[in-house]
């Protein structure tokens, strides 16, 4: 019964099997598995590749993640009453907006960093990261300074839900920002250690998906956040 | 655990243990730990609704075998013959802080009501978020994926080992929970705030944030499983499988993959909220400091619908599997079951209200959100009148895992009937948060998933492990389930229909309830039968991995790639990746002889040759 | 199954158990078409040696039917369910011998609020003129028969439901919220308002009683219990709703 159904080419696939020998030798921990994972058979056709897809998988979660927090600031934002409620300080408007051209302005130098990708210039490359991972410290320095004066006008956590929704929202954001810019640091020094080439670069498209990811979603939080 | 697993020559000779068992980055080895993941737990969350239905039948009468006698509960005078009484007298002579866990949560062998609490929270969390979806998406995605689609492993096999062993973190950490001072989380699985908010409430306090962060870094195994499935499927399949001959299985695991993707950071960040709130000293959830309890409810199911939908899903999948198979028959309207699945995750979206109608929430949107809720009935009749199509006209065979699936097409169709009751406004003010509920969600989960399950468990067993399970035994296991399992969950829509609030300590409280305690009675011994038959299972599959009868390569004559991986199926699975020629359920089709048309199997170009419409 | 129900003894309570009726048989009898086609079909299809399954993916036909009556059965269903649940949750009907009672649920007890002979809650207003005549109790609600009662729930710790099972009113106090319910009663008696959502360890017992009075027993318990009117009393006849 077995020979009607395994045909050709299961009688291939054994002959095989006997002269690949799977899984011999000791593998280290996370070693490549034993065959070929860019097996895909004949004839597949995958417009984005795995890695890609699981990035935007992830992308679509964390927007999800974000969407969260952004559905209950807007229950307390167009629930209240007041807003800022009574004795709290307002937000910085001015500075923050600044502050979002400097992280839109980043994500331009991404994108012109991205562009240089496919034809390999490395020096722009490696230029392109460092000035877009500058621009989100200083991003990120200015957050923090604002924060700090922030806590000083007495806006914490406890002091309000207006205070807790802020940090928690702006917070998370900051957090995302913080770890693109550590991912792109990791890029750089493996830029610089030459461990890509012209045709081994997904994980500088990683990171710099990641990083359009933050620099998108900051324009809506400081709409929605900021101005009224 | 896979006695015969070890004996093969080519997949795992020279891998140590720790490689091969403990961290196998084989999507198969993976699966079948998320299997054992969810059946220990399923030991845990079932005998903690046996204690459950104790207390319930015999309000506050000692538990058998560890609990003092009557005499000593109910006049404090110990029974000198009885060594439960001496041993209960000395423990509870002690000081307070020198009792034990015992002394603390059942003292004298009678359930506190503070314990109850934590039993029957803890019972639906473990179960949904420790047993079913570890087994139904864990477990069969996990196994299922790479063979049913023929691809070697799935696109991230590191992801996919961490996705599992960070599961078994969140599971310690929620397990941890039952022995911090205060007991566990005891404000229900779906920990409405305040009550979960603020410690004062219920006086539970790492409980609740064990429960938090369990959940938490639950989510971050399942956002890991869900990425690595849906890549694989969409990326991965084998030649000629295109989206329209997947199986329906396969269909059914994306479609949840998806919704887990968009659902669980939801949940995440309301658990965030929740944690802070907690912890931090914010307001989020508390009245006191300006905050909106039901922002969390309105958070929670909207995360907690679709949750509903990831439950039953994938035991829509694997039903449609085993009715083809076993009706020797085409699934009837393979697109219309695609359609339904995907129309029942989307309207799983926009349902989130129908939990809230007597919440308080504007009683205007309750029109709204029952109007979408009914809309659900719809995909869901669709898909059971094509299982119907599907047994029409059949050569049906009674294997086992062929009465599993018959019985969730059956239990489903009443939970699903149920659930009407519930979506229609005016019925839901009276039999919210009543038994009607509890019976309506097990019919859904334990009569649906669990269901679907046992009949997948039988089904591949032969593919997990090399062997048949004992037949007899699953026909015994089988029919004391299913009578238990109807003896136990039919009487409480008439505790429902009686008033019979959910989560009550004890019903004998209420003077109304007083008729209704024989049926608490009833069920609870219905429950018990439930339970301890479901060792019976767990023997049998224990005993068959090591003595069962050797499987055939395709004991079921099934068409679907998994059946063509050769046991032991090295890590890898194909030795050369499978080609597919036509749709997965070409049963009892008119251009071969024998009543199945394997997914590889290449034709000779025959006059017909537009005769697959898969 | 639906002789399990409590009595009925509220005005719209039939009008709930017409629909629990309703939708009782339209299920029932869904239920046995679907599961007596299933046992026909098991038994008349069951497997015999050297019988072929017919060969079939579907019918397009059928599937629309079904899928259209299904969906036009759903439809119907909830449209007529709209205007009791309208009725029940979205207006209070004002009659000129209303009676309004103000419950505030708190771990484990009902907190009882009579607005006393003026018919208007105490305000700091009544406090600093002296006309303080509320009366509070524990547990007991005392209304009359045959009268629409306004209930204002408000809750002081968790989320807690206000459950009157013979007359089918549930409503959840929420924390933060004002919420307002009502209910007529048509026979008098004793009921129970147990509490049906989830509030702590004393959640079960959190037990409160409702006292349907005829008229003659209700004004009887209302000079018996109530203080007396302040000597400012208030317009009497003002039964607009409680600034609350």
């Amino acid at each position: 019964m077995t020979a009607e159904i395994f045909d050709a080419d299961i009688a291939r696939g054994e002959d095989l099997a006997r002269k690949k020998s799977f899984g011999q030798g000791p593998p280290p921990f996370f070693a490549e598995p034993p065959f070929d994972p860019g097996d895909r058979g004949e004839g597949s056709n995958t417009p984005v590749g795995n890695v890609f897809l699981a990035m935007l998988l992830f992308i679509g979660a964390d927007v999800m993640f974000f969407a969260g927090l952004i559905g209950a600031f807007v229950v307390f934002r167009f629930g209240a009453i007041d807003w800022p409620p009574f004795g709290q300080p307002r937000l910085p408007i001015a500075v923050t907006g600044l502050n979002t051209l400097i992280l839109l302005v980043s994500g331009v130098t991404m994108l012109q960093t991205w562009r240089h990708l496919d034809d390999w210039k490395r020096r722009r490359i490696a230029n392109g990261l460092n000035l877009t991972a500058l621009l989100g410290v200083i991003f990120l320095l200015v957050q923090g300074y604002e924060w700090a004066k922030l806590i000083r006008f007495g806006l914490t956590m406890q002091s309000s839900v207006y205070g807790a929704i802020f940090y928690t929202l702006i917070g998370c954001h900051a957090l995302h920002v913080f770890g693109a810019v550590i991912w792109l640091l990791v890029v750089l020094m493996q830029l610089q250690r030459n461990q890509f080439n012209a045709k081994k670069h997904n994980s500088i498209k990683l990171a710099g998906m990641y990083w359009f990811l933050v620099v998108a979603l900051w324009p809506v939080l400081y709409g929605l956040v900021y101005l009224r | 655990m896979s006695g015969t697993a070890t004996k093969s020559p080519d997949a795992h000779a020279h891998q140590g243990f720790l490689r091969t068992y403990i961290f196998s980055l084989d999507h198969k080895m993976i699966g079948k730990q998320f299997l054992i993941l969810g059946l220990t737990m399923l030991l845990l969350g079932g005998g903690l609704a046996l204690l459950i239905r104790w207390q319930l039948a015999y309000p506050e009468k000692p538990l058998p075998l560890i609990g003092a006698s009557e005499q000593f509960v109910t006049t404090g005078d110990p029974d000198s013959t009885s060594s439960w009484d001496r041993t209960w007298t000395e423990w509870l002579s002690k000081e307070e802080k020198e009792q034990n866990w015992l002394t603390r949560n059942v003292p004298q062998g009678v359930i506190t009501p503070a314990f109850y609490n934590s039993l029957f929270t803890m019972h639906a969390t473990i179960m949904i978020f420790f047993v079913v979806m570890p087994i139904l998406v864990g477990c069969f995605g996990n196994f299922l994926i790479p063979l049913m689609i023929g691809t070697r492993d799935m696109a991230f096999p590191v992801l996919n080992m961490l996705s599992f062993w960070i599961a078994v973190i969140a599971g310690i950490i929620m397990i941890a929970g039952f022995f911090v001072p205060g007991g566990h989380a005891a404000a229900g699985w779906t920990s409405y705030t305040p009550l979960s908010s603020d410690p004062q409430w219920t006086g539970v306090d790492w409980g609740q944030n064990l429960w938090c962060i369990s959940l938490i870094i639950l989510g971050i195994s399942s956002l890991m499983g869900s990425i690595n499935y849906i890549t694989t499927i969409i990326n991965m399949r084998a030649p000629g499988m295109t989206l329209f001959r997947m199986p329906l299985a396969i269909w059914s695991l994306f479609i949840v993959a998806i919704l887990l993707l968009l659902a669980l950071p939801v949940l995440t960040a309301a658990l965030a909220m929740l944690l802070f709130d907690r912890m931090a000293g914010t307001h989020f959830f508390a009245p006191s400091g300006g905050g909106e309890p039901l922002l969390w409810q309105h958070l929670f199911w909207f995360f907690g619908h679709p949750e509903v939908y990831i439950l039953i899903l994938p035991g829509m999948g694997i039903a449609s599997e085993i009715l083809a198979v076993f009706s020797r028959k085409p699934i009837f309207g393979y697109k219309a079951m695609v359609w339904a699945m995907v129309a029942i995750a989307f309207l799983g979206w926009i349902v989130w209200g129908h939990h809230m109608f007597q919440s308080g929430m504007n009683p205007a949107l309750g029109t709204t959100f029952m109007v979408s809720t009914m809309l659900i009935a719809v995909p869901s009749a669709i898909k059971t009148f094509n299982w119907l199509g599907t047994l029409w006209g059949g050569n049906i065979r009674f294997t086992t895992p062929m009465l599993h699936a018959l019985a969730f097409v059956s239990m489903f169709v009443i939970g699903g009937l149920s659930g009407i009751y519930m979506a229609s406004t005016p019925v839901d003010i009276f039999i919210h948060d009543t038994y009607y509920i509890v019976a309506h969600i097990h019919y859904v989960v334990f009569g649906g998933s669990v269901f679907a399950i046992f009949g997948g468990i039988v089904f591949w067993f032969p593919k997990m492990f090399g062997r048949m399970m004992n037949e007899k035994l699953n026909k015994i296991h089988f029919w004391l389930t299913f009578l238990a399992f109807n003896g136990t969950f039919f009487p409480m829509h008439i505790l429902g229909v009686g008033g019979h609030m959910r989560r009550i300590y004890n019903p004998l409280q209420y003077e109304f309830l007083k008729d209704l305690q024989p049926i608490n009675i009833f069920i609870s011994i219905c429950a018990f039968v439930l339970g301890f038959t479901q060792l019976l299972f767990l023997f049998n599959m224990l005993y068959s991995i090591k003595r069962g009868k050797k499987a055939e390569d395709n004991p079921w004559q099934a068409n679907t790639l998994e059946w063509m991986a050769i046991y032991p199926i090295p890590h890898g699975n194909f030795a050369a990746l499978p080609t597919v020629y036509r749709g997965p359920y070409e049963y009892s089709s008119p251009e071969v002889e024998e009543d199945w048309l394997p997914q590889t199997k290449k034709l000779a170009a025959s006059a017909h040759g537009n005769g697959h419409h898969g | 199954m639906l002789d399990w129900l409590p009595p009925n003894v509220s005005t719209y309570g039939g009008e709930i158990d017409f629909f629990f009726h309703v939708i009782y048989y339209i299920t029932a009898v869904v239920f046995f078409l679907v599961a007596g086609a299933m046992i026909v079909f098991l038994i008349k299809y069951r497997y015999k040696e050297g019988r072929r399954a017919t060969y079939t993916h579907g019918n397009t036909t059928l599937e629309i039917v079904w899928t259209t009556a299904t969906f036009v059965a759903m439809l119907i269903l909830a449209l007529v369910s709209k205007p009791l649940w309208g009725r029940i949750k979205q207006h209070t009907p004002m009659t000129q011998s209303m009676v309004t009672v103000q419950v505030t649920a708190k771990q484990f007890n009902w907190e009882v609020l009579y607005p006393g002979p003026d018919g208007e809650f105490d305000t700091a207003a009544d406090s600093t003129a002296g006309t303080l005549d509320d009366y509070q109790v524990d547990n007991d609600v005392h209304v009359p028969v045959n009268t629409v009662v306004r209930v204002i729930l408000k809750s002081k710790d968790v989320i807690h439901s206000f459950f009157v099972p013979q007359a089918r009113l549930k409503q959840d106090a929420v924390p933060g919220h004002t919420i307002s319910a009502w209910f007529e009663i048509t026979q008098p008696g004793k009921y129970e308002i147990p509490c049906a959502e989830l509030c702590g360890f004393g959640h079960s017992g959190m037990l409160g009683q409702l006292y349907v009075h005829t008229p003659e027993e209700y004004e009887a318990w209302k000079n018996e219990k109530w203080p007396p009117a302040p000597v400012a009393a208030a317009d009497s006849t003002n039964i607009e709703a409680p600034q609350q």
